[in-house]
């Protein structure tokens, strides 16, 4: 890996995932721009405590981790209040001008997901000049190393990442009332008991008193990011992340998959607004809010494992591609396998296992018979798998070959390298009732692509919400897809098995729609040059 | 409509060749038909339904009538006619994704052919050669050419099923086939509903023309 990205240009948020950088503890702050010149001074205060992507892996480097981060990104409409020129308006993507709301339809965001049962900050924006979002703001408050292994240390430890989440809060209040003529928070976010709050909070789940990378519904979650050329700190964790090459290598993707002013996977710049000061090192983010359906998820997983030959945790499982603790399916296809797994991942060095949870593909899984075609992990990055033709066993599937040894594609994962996203994401709110879908708990995520439309937008369209690339006509991905929004029909998936074995595939019937839409927009991440650029009001496409 | 009906979108492309190298462009599709596993990456991407090149000489334009004038073309040109299931960007994209040297071989002796990759320019060119198709009609507008493929699979499947039963055969044994032909379709049984919306653009040519119908209907309904 020779190219070096400029990492004190681009904003810490497009390159790491916090959560994994040890800030468990997240605030989501929503503004609107009042006034153009006074807003443009908030941006120039906060552009001062952006937190960059520079290197905090070398010794010099951890001295320079913050006690919190706060990184800072636009709306279409925010971007037009704080006076952009119209020449270079035009040249963001129309799907990032129209704003999420307006894809609902691509999206799927219908029935209990639409607009209109969004969080009222959500809900209201785009129906009034006050209530637009206009300015996101995202903060992570640093958890320190705790001072004892116990379960004291560690509560003393998550004390202290919350109390840094409310420093950068009290600071970023500070600045909005200095700039009070010229920007103002915009409240609306739903708490547990229907309560508005002024920001959404998002937190690590702990779990007897130790932090986990758990969801709500007990998945491990956000293993397989992607890895781009030229970032230092993902150097060693290209496998499984990065793109599949001819005989089963990885490379990092291009790094203008996911920002401008790089060159992207078809080797050219991606289209991006100019002048190219104002979108180099930037990217675009979706932020979406995503409620889970705890008590229906379970009840639908303990209806269906009584049935299921393998057992509920076997098929909760299958429904997203790894067991709950992350184990791949591909790799540890039975509870034994999957025993032998974690044995071995718990000797393995981080970064050896950070390699053990991704490095695989499903060249021995073409069929679909150890992670099923309809799977979230298969339907959201397939990874080699699409060049699959039917083969000559009834109900199998093999890589479809030119020669002995070569694909029929230049390269295997000609389908999927551009459909990638880096998702930024922590779960938020608590599940007190296990058996309820009541009050509000999920996952807030923000995804990261150059291209909204050919990268979330088709994986969220063609992969979670329909089901052809993967022959299996309509039938959605299990947990996420937005099934039954009309209330009339429940979806089904197949679960495939070893076509040349005697089992018997299991079709889970009348799936209920799992995770609901509950807001969320398209963003701009400028670079720190851009940031200052706006700040100053001295953009010029000429 | 626009240039989608149901599930499938009707592309067509034409765009000039010089007269004299013509031939090749003809020699590579014989050699296509020739040897079906250069057109394997073709095959493999399921969208399509079917996709054509073929050459119209520059003498070869139908003159359908005396009052037509005549034409004297300094180009021949190449015809390229698919249908497939989607967008028109994720047909044109999985075709540079996966098989990009193969539509340069196709496209080479175009006049002012981009190449397949970088992207850009290549979406520019074949948009500025295509001829939109303002009528389109599709018979079985829930069904891509996959659901196609799986249905009549499951039809064949399952009448070979029937016909393999017999009076004595033994509930065990019955059971045991039965499982067979689950196993046997398990990439069929997809459920087949309504596109997702293509685009945009589309959902509301849609909307428009459904609207339409509706102001044209309801003279008569008052009538």
């Amino acid at each position: 890996m020779n190219k070096k990205l400029e990492l004190a240009d681009i904003q810490g948020n497009v390159l790491r995932a916090y959560g994994r950088f040890g800030y468990p503890a997240a605030r989501y702050v929503c503004l609107n721009v009042k006034n153009e010149i006074r807003g443009r001074d908030f941006i120039a205060a906060v552009t001062e405590r952006v937190t960059t992507a520079i290197d905090w892996s070398t010794e010099d480097g951890k001295k320079l981790k913050p006690n919190w981060t706060a990184n800072i990104a636009f709306s279409y409409q925010g971007l037009r209040k704080l006076g952009l020129p119209r020449a270079s308006l035009v040249e963001f993507s129309p799907e990032f001008s129209q704003g999420m709301k307006a894809r609902k339809d691509i999206l799927g965001d219908q029935g209990p997901s639409a607009p209109e049962n969004w969080d009222p900050v959500w809900e209201r924006n785009g129906k009034d000049f006050e209530s637009n979002v206009h300015i996101l703001i995202t903060l992570n408050g640093l958890m320190p190393a705790p001072v004892t292994e116990d379960a004291n240390g560690m509560q003393e430890a998550r004390e202290a990442s919350l109390e840094h989440r409310e420093q950068a809060y009290e600071w970023l209040l500070e600045v909005v009332k200095e700039h009070d003529d010229g920007v103002a928070v915009l409240g609306g976010h739903c708490g547990a008991n229907g309560e508005k709050f002024d920001y959404q909070d998002a937190d690590v789940l702990f779990e007897d008193g130790m932090p986990t990378a758990k969801e709500h519904f007990g998945y491990h979650d956000g293993i397989s990011d992607p890895v781009i050329e030229g970032v230092p700190y993902d150097e060693g964790r290209v496998e499984g992340r990065g793109k599949l090459l001819e005989g089963g290598k990885w490379a990092p993707l291009a790094t203008g998959e996911f920002l401008f002013g790089h060159i992207d996977e078809a080797h050219e710049y991606p289209p991006a607004p100019r002048p190219i000061l104002l979108s180099r090192n930037g990217t675009y983010m979706v932020f979406r809010k995503l409620h889970e359906n705890v008590g229906t998820f379970n009840a639908f997983l303990s209806e269906h494992g009584k049935k299921y030959p393998g057992g509920e945790e076997l098929l909760a499982a299958k429904f997203v591609g790894r067991w709950k603790d992350g184990t791949p399916l591909v790799l540890a296809p039975n509870e034994e396998k999957r025993k032998a797994f974690q044995d071995k991942l718990k000797e393995a060095s981080l970064e050896e296992q950070e390699r053990m949870l991704s490095d695989f593909s499903y060249e021995d899984d073409m069929s679909g018979a150890k992670c099923p075609f309809s799977a979230h992990m298969r339907r959201i990055n397939p990874r080699g798998s699409l060049e699959q033709v039917a083969g000559e066993v009834p109900g199998s599937m093999i890589r479809s070959m030119k020669g002995e040894n070569e694909g029929a594609f230049d390269t295997p994962g000609a389908l999927a390298n551009r459909r990638r996203i880096m998702r930024r994401g922590l779960p938020y709110g608590t599940v007190s009732d296990r058996t309820s879908d009541k009050g509000n708990h999920g996952i807030v995520i923000m995804m990261l692509n150059a291209n909204i439309n050919r990268e979330f937008e088709f994986v969220q369209q063609q992969w979670i919400n329909y089901g052809n690339d993967f022959k299996a006509a309509n039938d959605k991905e299990i947990l996420l897809g937005n099934h039954n929004i009309d209330g009339k029909s429940p979806s089904k998936a197949v679960i495939q098995v070893d076509p040349e074995s005697d089992d018997v595939p299991y079709i889970v019937s009348d799936i209920p729609l799992l995770v609901e839409t509950r807001g969320g927009d398209y963003f701009f991440v400028p670079s720190m040059t851009a940031l200052r650029l706006i700040a100053r009001g001295v953009i010029d496409p000429t | 409509m626009s240039n989608v009906a149901g599930k499938a979108y009707a592309m067509n492309v034409i765009t000039p060749v010089r007269w004299y190298t013509a031939w090749l462009n003809k020699l590579y599709f014989w050699a296509a038909v020739k040897f079906p596993s250069t057109l394997s990456g073709l095959v493999t991407l399921s969208l399509i339904h079917y996709a054509r090149w073929t050459i119209i000489g520059r003498k070869s334009f139908p003159h359908l009538d005396h009052r037509q004038p005549k034409e004297t073309l300094k180009y021949s040109y190449m015809l390229f006619f698919s249908n497939f299931n989607g967008s028109w960007e994720q047909y044109v994209d999985s075709f540079t994704f996966a098989i990009p040297s193969g539509l340069d071989l196709f496209w080479k002796w175009n006049v002012r052919y981009s190449k397949s990759v970088p992207l850009t320019p290549f979406h520019d060119y074949i948009q500025y050669n295509q001829i939109e198709t303002p009528h389109y009609y599709n018979a079985y507008p829930l069904a891509s050419s996959n659901d196609v493929k799986s249905a009549a699979n499951v039809r064949a499947t399952l009448l070979a099923f029937e016909r393999a039963a017999s009076q004595d055969e033994s509930d065990e044994a019955f059971q045991k086939r039965y499982h067979g032909l689950l196993r046997a379709l398990q990439h069929d049984l997809g459920e087949m509903h309504p596109t997702p919306i293509v685009t945009m653009a589309a959902n509301q040519v849609e909307k428009r023309t459904q609207w339409q119908s509706r102001v044209f209907e309801a003279p008569n309904a008052q009538s």
